[in-house]
C-alpha cells in the first residue's frame, strides 16, 4: 500500500494545484490525483474525498468547466478544462503564494527569528 | 445555471456525480491489477483508499451549493414526518403558537389599519391636518375668517378642506334621523370621489351661500333608505323641514377622510339655510368646530407650511384681534393616516406592544419546555446520527427546521384568528367601511417575523440542549410556571369578577326608576336660543306635557342619565383627598320623575338659588360624622338643603357614585333635556310629544329616547368586556396547562431511571408520586398568592368596571383558584400516569 503523506496541504493548497493541474489541458479526476502525485515524487497523495469536493468548488465557482468524454481506454470520463476565469484565478493565486512563501521563508531565515 | 435549475436537474447530477466517482475507483482498480494484484485484492484495498463514497457525494453537493435548498427540503420533509408522528404534540404546539402569534398579528393589524394604512384617497401623502394651539389652549375647530385667510394667502398650501360636523337632522317625515356632515365645495374633487350617481359637490357652484340648496347621498345610507334607487337624484327632500336636491351620490369605496361615512353631505356655505337660528360661518360667536385638512403644494413641507401659517396668523391678529389667542399658531400634522399618534402616545404603544409580545413569550416559554421534554426522549435518536457521523451543525439545523415548520404552521393558523378577532373588533367599533381586517403585506412580514422570532424563542434552548446534552435551569422553569399560573390567575378572578359584575347589574336596582321614563333633547342651543327663550320654550312645553293624559310628572335635567354621551365630573378636596363630582343642573321635579328617594331635608323648590342637593355617598365623604344639611358647600355661595339616595345614573357600574344637583340656572338652559315619567308603557307617548314640539317651534326636531335603551346600551358593553375577559382567561388557563405539562414531563422523563429503580425496590407509588408533585407545588403556589395579591391591586383600578362587586370577591376568586388548582392538577397526572407505566426492565437495561 501506498504511504500516505504527512502533510495536510494549507487551506486552498488544493484548489491551486488543482487549477495548476488542469491549465496543462482537459483531464479527468483521477488524472489529476494521479499527476500531482507523480509530480509531487509521491510526496502528496490527494485523497479522493478532497479532490473531488474541490473540483465541484471550482466548477460552480465557473474556474473550471467540465464535459464528458472517451478516455485512452474507451471509457466514458468527465473531463474538466480551465475557464477564462480559472486562467486569471490560476494567476492570482499563483503570484500570491510566491509571496506568501517569500515572506514566509524571510521570517523563518531571520537570524533573530524576529522582526527587529 | 441558477439554482433552480440545478435543483430541477438534480437526478442527472447524482448520476454524473456517481459515474465520475466509479470511473475514477474502477480507474484506480485497473492500475492496481496492472501493477500485478489480483482484482479481487486491488478492489478490497482501493475501496480501503476511497472510504465512504456517500460521504464524498455529500461534500461534493455541498460544495456545489445546490445543497442548502436541496438540504432544506429534506429537513423540512424530515421534520413534516416527525411532527406527524406526534399529532397531539404538534397540534397543541401549533395552537399554542397560533394563539401567541395571532394575538401580536392582532395587535398590529390594528396599530396597522389607524397609524400605518394611508386612507384610500387621492395622493394620500400631501395631506395635512390643522389643529390651533396657544400654549394655553388646543382647539381643532378654526375660525372661519382664518380659514378664508390661509386659503386666499398661505403658498405652501395648494388646497384646503373645511368639514363640520351637526346634530342629526330630521328627514322628511321619518322616524330615524340622517347625520348631516358640511363640507367645503372643493371636498369631493380634492379627495378625488366620484359619484354613483348624478354628481357631487362643485366648487364652482356650491360655493356660495345663495347657491340652490343640494345634498349629497352616501352609498350606505342611498342604499338604506332608498333602496339604490338612481331616480332620487334631482328629487327634493326635506332636511330639518328645508327642501334640498339630491344632486348625487357617492362611490361605494369612498373613505371620506378615513372616518365613518355621515349620511348625507351638505355644502358648508349652506350651514346656516339648514340649522334654523345658527350664527353665520364668519361670526365670532359661531358655536360648530370647523375642522381643516389641507394639501401641502407639491414640494412644500410640514415645517414650511407652519413658518408660513405662523407669519398669517401674526397678520391675522392685527385683522381681528378679539379671535386670535396670544402667542397662537397652528399645528400642522400628516393627515395620510386615519390617526396620527403625538410622541406623548408611543409609551402606552410600547407598553400595549409589550403586553402582547409577553404573550407570545409566554407561548413560547410553555412550547420551550415541552419541546426540551420531548428532546430527552430523543436523545437516543440524536445520539445515533451523531455517532455515524452527522456533525452537530447538522443536527442543530435539522432541529431547528422542526422549529421553524412549527411557527410556520403556527403563523398560518394565526392570521385566520387574528382576522375573525379583527372583524369582529371592526364590527364592535363599527369602523369605516374601507378598514378591512384581509391582512396586507405588512401584516403578512409582520407576521413572518414574529412567527420567526418566536422559533429563536421557544426552538434555540431546547435545540441546543438536545445538541449539547447539558442539563436545563430548572429555577428557569419553575419560574416561567409560576409567572404562567400568576397570569392565569388575575384572569381568571377578573373574568369571575365581571361576570358577576354582569349579572349584578342586570339584577339590582341602579337607584332610580328608568322603565317608564323617556328624555326629550329639544337641542335649542344649537338653534339659536337664548336663555331666557329657552326659558320661556321649556316652560311652555312641560306644562303642555303635564297635561297629556298618562304623564305623572316631567322635570328638566342638564345631564339625562343613561342617555347623554357628554359626562361632566367636577372635584372638591377632603382633607388632601380628591372626590370625583357628577355635577347635574336638574328641575325642581327631577328626583320624583327619577323615584330618586329623599333621605334628609327637602328636595330643589321652584326658584331655588344657592342651594344643592347631593347624594348620599357625597354628603358621607364630605361630612361623614355631621349633618350636611345647612353647610356651606365649596366656597360658601350654596347651601346643603337636601340629601337624596345614591344612583348610578352616570356610572351603571359605580354604586358609590358621587352627585351634586344643583337648580337650572341662566346658562344651562338652551342645553336642558326634559325627563318625562309616564303611568303606563313610555313608547306611545311619542307622537303626542312630536306635536307639541311642532306647535311650540317647527324649525325643532327634538330626539326623544326611552331611558330603557340607554340601559341596555350600558348593559350590552359590560356583557362584552366579560366576555372578552373570560376568553382571556381561557387561553391564559390552556397556556399554563402546556406549560405545566411540559414542565412535568421534562421532570419525569428525566427521572424515569430513578423511578424505575425505586419502583424495582418496591418503593410506593404515592410516594414517588408526592416526590415528582413537590418540585412544582412551590412555585404553583406562589404563582397562586402572587395572583390573588396582583388582582386584588388591579381591582382597585378596575373599580369603576366592577358593577356592584366588591374588587375583593370571595366567591370570585375562590372559584377561579379551584378551577385553576383542579385544570392544573388534571395537568401534572398526565405525564406522571405516563412515568408509572414504564417497562421497569427495560428502563433499567437501556444503555
Amino acid at each position: 500500500m501506498t504511504t500516505h503523506s504527512k502533510f495536510d496541504l494549507p487551506q486552498g493548497t488544493l484548489d491551486l494545484l488543482i487549477l495548476r493541474v488542469v491549465a496543462l489541458g482537459p483531464v479527468h479526476g483521477y488524472a489529476i490525483a494521479q499527476r500531482i502525485q507523480s509530480i509531487s515524487k509521491e510526496a502528496l497523495q490527494v485523497q479522493q474525498g478532497s479532490l473531488y469536493p474541490a473540483l465541484h468548488r471550482l466548477e460552480n465557482r465557473k474556474f473550471l468547466s467540465a464535459e464528458w468524454g472517451p478516455t485512452e481506454t474507451g471509457r466514458e470520463a468527465k473531463f474538466y478544462r480551465l475557464t477564462k476565469n480559472g486562467e486569471a484565478q490560476l494567476r492570482v493565486e499563483t503570484e500570491s503564494w510566491a509571496r506568501l512563501t517569500e515572506i514566509v521563508g524571510m521570517i523563518l531565515q531571520h537570524p533573530q527569528g524576529e522582526a527587529s | 445555471m441558477n439554482w433552480l435549475q440545478r435543483l430541477f436537474r438534480t437526478r442527472r447530477m447524482e448520476q454524473q456525480l456517481d459515474s465520475e466517482l466509479r470511473f475514477h475507483f474502477e480507474a484506480q482498480v485497473a492500475d492496481k491489477v496492472r501493477d500485478g494484484l489480483p482484482e479481487a485484492e486491488a478492489r478490497r484495498t482501493t475501496r480501503l483508499e476511497f472510504g465512504g463514497i456517500e460521504q464524498i457525494k455529500q461534500e461534493c453537493r455541498e460544495s456545489r451549493g445546490t445543497l442548502w435548498i436541496a438540504s432544506i427540503l429534506q429537513d423540512l420533509r424530515f421534520g413534516a414526518r416527525i411532527l406527524a408522528r406526534s399529532p397531539g404534540f404538534s397540534l397543541t404546539a401549533i395552537l399554542v403558537l397560533a394563539l401567541g402569534i395571532g394575538v401580536n398579528t392582532l395587535a398590529f393589524s390594528l396599530y396597522n389599519l389607524i397609524a400605518l394604512q394611508s386612507i384610500p384617497v387621492r395622493d394620500p401623502q400631501s395631506l395635512v391636518k390643522f389643529e390651533r394651539r396657544s400654549p394655553e389652549n388646543i382647539q381643532p375647530g378654526i375660525p372661519w375668517n382664518s380659514i378664508v385667510f390661509y386659503r386666499d394667502n398661505a403658498k405652501t398650501l395648494s388646497a384646503m378642506m373645511a368639514t363640520l360636523g351637526g346634530a342629526s337632522l330630521v328627514l322628511d317625515h321619518d322616524e330615524q334621523r340622517v347625520n348631516p356632515n358640511f363640507v367645503s365645495a372643493n371636498y369631493f374633487s380634492e379627495l378625488g370621489a366620484s359619484a354613483t350617481a348624478g354628481r357631487l359637490f362643485d366648487a364652482s357652484r356650491e360655493d356660495s351661500a345663495g347657491s340652490a340648496p343640494v345634498v349629497v347621498l352616501s352609498y350606505p345610507f342611498w342604499q338604506r333608505r332608498y333602496a339604490a334607487d338612481p331616480s332620487i337624484v334631482g328629487k327634493t327632500i326635506h332636511l330639518a323641514g328645508k327642501p334640498a336636491t339630491v344632486i348625487g351620490v357617492t362611490s361605494q369605496s369612498f373613505a371620506n377622510l378615513g372616518t365613518r361615512a355621515p349620511d348625507v353631505w351638505l355644502p358648508l356655505m349652506q350651514h346656516t339655510y339648514f340649522v334654523d337660528g345658527s350664527k353665520q360661518l364668519d361670526d365670532p360667536k359661531f358655536e360648530g368646530m370647523i375642522v381643516v385638512t389641507a394639501r401641502l403644494a407639491p414640494g412644500a413641507t410640514i415645517p414650511q407650511a407652519t413658518q408660513e401659517l405662523l407669519a398669517l396668523t401674526n397678520q391675522l391678529r392685527k385683522l381681528y384681534p378679539a379671535t386670535i389667542w396670544d402667542q397662537e399658531y397652528i399645528r400642522v400634522s400628516p393627515g395620510a393616516h386615519f390617526l396620527q399618534f403625538d410622541s406623548h402616545a408611543y409609551p402606552i404603544l410600547a407598553l400595549a406592544g409589550l403586553l402582547v409580545l409577553l404573550i407570545l413569550a409566554v407561548a413560547c416559554a410553555n412550547l420551550g419546555g415541552l419541546l426540551m421534554a420531548r428532546g430527552v426522549s430523543r436523545q437516543h435518536e440524536i445520539q445515533i446520527r451523531l455517532s455515524i457521523g452527522a456533525r452537530r451543525s447538522r443536527i442543530f439545523r435539522q432541529l431547528f427546521t422542526e422549529s421553524l415548520l412549527l411557527a410556520f404552521l403556527g403563523s398560518i393558523a394565526a392570521l385566520p384568528i387574528s382576522y375573525i378577532a379583527l372583524r369582529l373588533v371592526l364590527v364592535y367599533v363599527d369602523a369605516p367601511t374601507w378598514m378591512s381586517a384581509a391582512p396586507d403585506w405588512r401584516v403578512l412580514v409582520f407576521t413572518a417575523v414574529i412567527a420567526f422570532m418566536a422559533a429563536l424563542f421557544f426552538g434555540l434552548m431546547p435545540t441546543l440542549q438536545m445538541v449539547k446534552r447539558t442539563r436545563g435551569k430548572t429555577l428557569a422553569h419553575q419560574f416561567v410556571i409560576c409567572a404562567q399560573v400568576a397570569a392565569s390567575c388575575v384572569l381568571l378572578i377578573l373574568a369571575g369578577l365581571l361576570v358577576r359584575a354582569t349579572l349584578h347589574t342586570i339584577y339590582t336596582d341602579p337607584g332610580f326608576g328608568y322603565e317608564q321614563v323617556l328624555s326629550v333633547n329639544p337641542g335649542l342651543g344649537a338653534h339659536g336660543y337664548t336663555p331666557a327663550t329657552a326659558r320661556a320654550y321649556l316652560d311652555q312645553l312641560q306644562d303642555r306635557l303635564r297635561a297629556i293624559p298618562g304623564v305623572s310628572s316631567v322635570s328638566l335635567a342638564f345631564r339625562p342619565p343613561l342617555v347623554n354621551d357628554g359626562i361632566m365630573i367636577t372635584s372638591i378636596d377632603v382633607d388632601g383627598h380628591t372626590i370625583m363630582i357628577y355635577p347635574n343642573w336638574v328641575g325642581p321635579e327631577f328626583f320624583q320623575t327619577m323615584g330618586i328617594p329623599l333621605l334628609r331635608g327637602r328636595y330643589l323648590r321652584r326658584g331655588d338659588k344657592n342651594a344643592v342637593v347631593l347624594s348620599e355617598s357625597l354628603a358621607r365623604k364630605r361630612w361623614p360624622n355631621e349633618d350636611p344639611i345647612g353647610k356651606q358647600w365649596k366656597d360658601g355661595k350654596d347651601i346643603v338643603v337636601g340629601v337624596v339616595g345614591n344612583t348610578r345614573a352616570m356610572e351603571l357600574n359605580n354604586t358609590d357614585a358621587t352627585e351634586i344637583y344643583y337648580p337650572p340656572t341662566e346658562e344651562y338652559l338652551p342645553g336642558m333635556f326634559v325627563l318625562i315619567k309616564t303611568a303606563g308603557a313610555p313608547e306611545g307617548l311619542a307622537p303626542a310629544i312630536k306635536s307639541i314640539t311642532a306647535n311650540l317651534d317647527s324649525k325643532l326636531f327634538p330626539t326623544i329616547t326611552p331611558l330603557k335603551v340607554g340601559f341596555r346600551k350600558n348593559v350590552a358593553q359590560v356583557e362584552q368586556i366579560a366576555t372578552i375577559v373570560s376568553l382571556l382567561g381561557s387561553i391564559a388557563i390552556f397556556l399554563a396547562v402546556v406549560g405545566l405539562l411540559g414542565l412535568i414531563s421534562y421532570a419525569v422523563s428525566q427521572r424515569t431511571k430513578e423511578i424505575a429503580i425505586r419502583l424495582a425496590l418496591g418503593a410506593d407509588r404515592t410516594e414517588i408520586f408526592s416526590t415528582v408533585l413537590r418540585r412544582i407545588a412551590l412555585p404553583v403556589l406562589i404563582g397562586l398568592l402572587a395572583g390573588v395579591g396582583i388582582t386584588a391591586a388591579l381591582s382597585q383600578v378596575l373599580r369603576r368596571m366592577l358593577y356592584g362587586v366588591s374588587g375583593l370577591d370571595p366567591i370570585s376568586y375562590l372559584s377561579a383558584m379551584t378551577l385553576l388548582c383542579v385544570v392544573l392538577a388534571t395537568a401534572a397526572l398526565l405525564p406522571i400516569r405516563r412515568a408509572f407505566r414504564i417497562d421497569i426492565a427495560r428502563t433499567l437495561h437501556s444503555d
